[in-house]
């Protein structure tokens, strides 16, 4: 009893002093894996769990499924450290081994827990063989051909164990991996390869029901540089296309005026007469804008050369016949209203003349007589003439000064007493007809040059019921000889009215019809839509030689006018001649390209 | 008289011999509407060929059902509980030898024939195995659609084989799974346990997953002995 108690004793201590020391039983060993690399063979390995501090030893011991007998394991060394290597005699297939390893050092022993393992389901092949990877160049292009051999171990050819391949290509750059499952074939043709670059290749392999093998070691192939069949054919397409818009570019060159014709319609454009582009482009613009610089303009003091353009008339008790015109006498341009010279509202109506009535003037041009154009389309101041361009012979205006006056009807700057009523370049002329009846009244005079013709459509308008003599009626009715009495149809009457300058007979005499007369030619007629005249040229008599447009509907108007009065010029489209007034500045007439004339140079300096 | 009977006896033979011929073909072929036609040949390579694919499908269908399995009962501390307490797997005819020198030692004849039997010892208990499976609360309809889709393969399987005995070893076999019928009724009983009803489960599970494993390989040793072609030299 003392003895076992001492021992007891002795033990107790030991342990402790061992303990002290930091000696322990072995820790738990772990199996970790099994595998079998050709469904004949298998081994086990187990990692330690902790010697203790002593010298450990590790035994592993397995028992069959159905028997009862354990063994120890046959080999410890052939497949490294802390594991057991089973050999084929020590293999069977479809039995389940329960293997356990046992940990043992001077303190004690420690079991690790069992595990159960058939070997057919623990096929881990070895690596593949053998890798290489050439490429092969064919008529598509060139590819790679990656072929290996099947692990030494394997025994494919009996049909024992099935392997199944599987390869892998990247680039070095690259982080994914291009993976080909490649069956059971030991070769496999790799497409679609970058030329010019280094690829990288590897394979593994796995059984029919099993895990896969590690990788081999990577197998580097070249690619060679080529151009692949995709890129030269879009290198051609894209020749090809190149070449069409070469050659589409150069015909569009050749052919660019035609085409700007085609895509951009030339537009009329602006043309400033005495604006030389030339001069423009060639950067002086000092010369350029002299040309536009008119001396004198715009008009600032000397009225009396003012260029009358219209003559406004205002169908107005209040308002005066204001006459704005050179041709009249110095004090009738004195007097001129301050209402609008440039008033635009002539402008509307593009047959009309403008009358400024200036009292003055008419006491003192007297019995001036008034010559106002008509014209069948809308050329105010076209007067017909002889067919020559010369000035008329007999034309008093000629006698006179021939001053440049743009379409002026009366030429006549002398102080007869006539009333000039030049005809303005942009307004029609509106006029009272009984007003000038009045003036004309006192003033009959023998000149056969001026005459009124007009219609009191109050009380004439059943008078011209034929329109197209109407001219010719109001014509004769009211004669030279007798303007000393108003006609007997015709009664001043005080209120007053629009006429419209219809034409100008060669003898200077303006056919009147009143705006009212329902007889006169519509107004959307073609032929009554200009207010300018073409100014053809100028002669060296100061003769405007203004051009008439020939336009169709007009012809019929001239030749009723023909038909009707024989005193009317024989042919439309002589020029009429127009005497120019003496007051005009003397500078010449620009006459531009298209016929305009340039109505600044005319404008006299004030 | 003697002659008279022996000479009767024979011609009765003789007239009853094509119904033996007859009993002894296996099977009638049939297109896809049903009615029967002639047999179009195929050729042996190609019937293996088709043989093995029907077992790599059986295998692997049992494999997952297996998993199922587990994952559906089988908590895992149990799982080292396999094999355990005399739940093996039904024990066969003959033995089937468990390493390669020994198995690539069986003839053709052999391996075919064992194969045969395996195929026809698994079709009473896959039976069995549907309907406990269907007794189950929760079992999941995978598992009970692989079931039953394995014992329909398998019976192909079984026609396969057959086919294939009488071309490569040019004899006929009667149809008879008389053989495993006395090894069919434990299969019959229910347990009242139902862990014990769910380990035996398990337990056919794993055995069947086994066996068709050993079918395939069996069939795929057969596949590399044909000498026509060299067929397994490339692999």
């Amino acid at each position: 009893m003392r003895n076992s108690g001492a021992v007891l004793i002795l033990t107790f201590i030991a342990i402790l002093t061992l303990q002290a020391a930091g000696v322990s039983p072995p820790g738990k060993p772990r199996l970790t894996s099994c595998r079998s690399p050709e469904k004949e063979t298998f081994t086990c390995w187990w990692e330690p769990g902790g010697d203790g501090g002593l010298p450990t030893t590790y035994a592993l011991y397995y028992h069959l499924e159905n028997s009862e007998t354990v063994y120890e394991c046959p080999d410890y060394r052939t497949a490294g450290e802390n594991s057991c290597f089973f050999n084929k005699n020590d293999t069977s297939l479809w039995v389940n081994y329960n293997i356990t390893v046992v940990a043992s050092n001077a303190l004690g022993k420690n079991i690790s827990d069992p595990v159960e393992v058939d070997v057919v389901y623990i096929v881990q092949p070895n690596t593949p063989e053998h890798v290489t990877a050439v490429v092969v160049h064919d008529e598509q292009g060139p590819f790679v051909r990656v072929s290996w051999e099947k692990p030494r171990t394997a025994d494919t050819r009996s049909g024992w164990i099935t392997l199944l391949y599987q390869l892998r290509v990247k680039q070095e750059k690259d982080k994914e991996w291009e993976e080909y499952n490649a069956g059971m074939q030991k070769y496999y043709n790799v497409f679609s390869l970058h030329p010019d670059k280094e690829y990288m290749v590897q394979v593994r392999c796995k059984p029919d029901h099993g895990f896969w093998s590690e990788w081999t070691q990577t197998t580097y192939v070249k690619m060679p540089d080529y151009i692949t069949r995709e890129r030269s054919l879009w290198i051609m397409i894209t020749i090809f296309f190149v070449f069409i818009v070469v050659i589409l570019t150069w015909t569009l060159n050749v052919k660019r005026n035609s085409v700007k014709l085609c895509l951009l319609p030339a537009v009329p454009g602006p043309k400033i007469k005495g604006f030389d582009k030339q001069l423009l482009k060639s950067g002086k613009s000092e010369e350029v804008f002299n040309t536009l610089v008119i001396q004198g303009f715009p008009p600032t003091t000397d009225y009396d050369n003012l260029l009358v353009e219209y003559l406004e008339v205002y169908d107005n008790e209040e308002q005066e016949l204001v006459q704005d015109g050179k041709d009249l006498s110095e004090d009738c341009m004195k007097s001129k209203s301050p209402s609008d010279i440039d008033s635009g509202r002539g402008s509307c109506d593009s047959h009309t003349l403008l009358l400024e009535k200036c009292m003055d003037g008419r006491e003192g041009s007297g019995s001036n007589q008034h010559q106002y154009s008509q014209h069948g389309e809308t050329r105010w101041a076209s007067t017909e003439s002889s067919e020559s361009q010369d000035p008329e012979p007999g034309s008093p205006e000629s006698a006179n000064g021939r001053g440049k006056t743009w379409p002026v009807v009366f030429p006549s700057p002398q102080p007869q007493p006539h009333h000039h009523y030049p005809v303005g370049a942009a307004k029609p002329a509106y006029h009272s007809v009984p007003e000038i009846l009045n003036h004309l009244s006192p003033h009959a005079m023998s000149s056969n040059y001026h005459q009124l013709n007009h219609q009191d459509i109050l009380q004439q308008e059943r008078r011209f019921s034929k329109p197209a003599c109407r001219h010719s009626q109001s014509y004769n009715q009211f004669n030279l000889d007798g303007i000393d009495t108003p006609a007997p149809g015709v009664a001043p009457s005080p209120s007053l009215e629009y006429v419209e300058v219809q034409r100008v007979n060669p003898e200077n005499m303006l056919l009147l019809r009143p705006l009212s007369d329902p007889n006169r030619e519509p107004e959307g007629s073609d032929c009554t839509r200009e207010d300018y005249s073409k100014v053809k040229e100028v002669t060296s008599n100061n003769i405007l030689l203004l051009q008439r447009d020939m336009s169709h509907q007009c012809v019929d108007d001239y030749s009723q006018a023909d038909q009707c009065t024989t005193q009317q010029p024989p042919h439309p489209c002589k020029p009429a001649v127009h005497q120019s007034n003496s007051g005009m500045p003397q500078e010449a007439i620009r006459v531009m390209g298209n016929g305009y004339v340039d109505s600044t140079v005319l404008m006299p300096s004030y | 008289m003697n002659r008279l009977k022996v000479l009767q006896a024979w011609l009765w033979c003789v007239s009853l011999w094509p119904c033996w011929l007859s009993h002894a073909v296996p099977l009638d072929c049939k297109d896809e509407t049903g009615s029967l036609t002639q047999c179009t040949s195929i050729s042996q390579e190609k019937l293996l060929d088709r043989v093995i694919q029907h077992a790599e499908l059986i295998y692997r269908v049992s494999e997952e059902s297996c998993t199922l399995f587990e994952d559906m009962f089988i908590p895992y501390p149990l799982h080292a509980l396999r094999n355990q307490g005399g739940n093996l797997c039904h024990t066969k005819p003959f033995p089937i030898p468990g390493s390669k020198s020994e198995i690539q030692q069986i003839s053709d004849k052999w391996l075919l024939h064992s194969v045969l039997m395996l195929v026809q010892s698994w079709m009473e208990p896959l039976i069995y195995l549907q309907t406990t499976l269907s007794r189950y609360d929760d079992a999941p309809d995978a598992l009970l659609n692989k079931t039953k889709w394995v014992s329909d393969k398998l019976l192909s399987l079984e026609q396969g084989v057959l086919v294939l005995i009488r071309k490569m070893l040019d004899e006929g076999i009667l149809t008879s799974s008389s053989i495993f019928e006395h090894t069919l009724t434990p299969y019959n009983e229910q347990s009242p346990e139902v862990l014990e009803s769910i380990l035996r489960d398990y337990n056919l599970l794993i055995c069947f997953k086994k066996d068709a494993h050993k079918m395939e390989t069996f069939l795929k040793l057969l596949k590399c002995r044909q000498s026509n072609k060299l067929s397994c030299l490339s692999y």
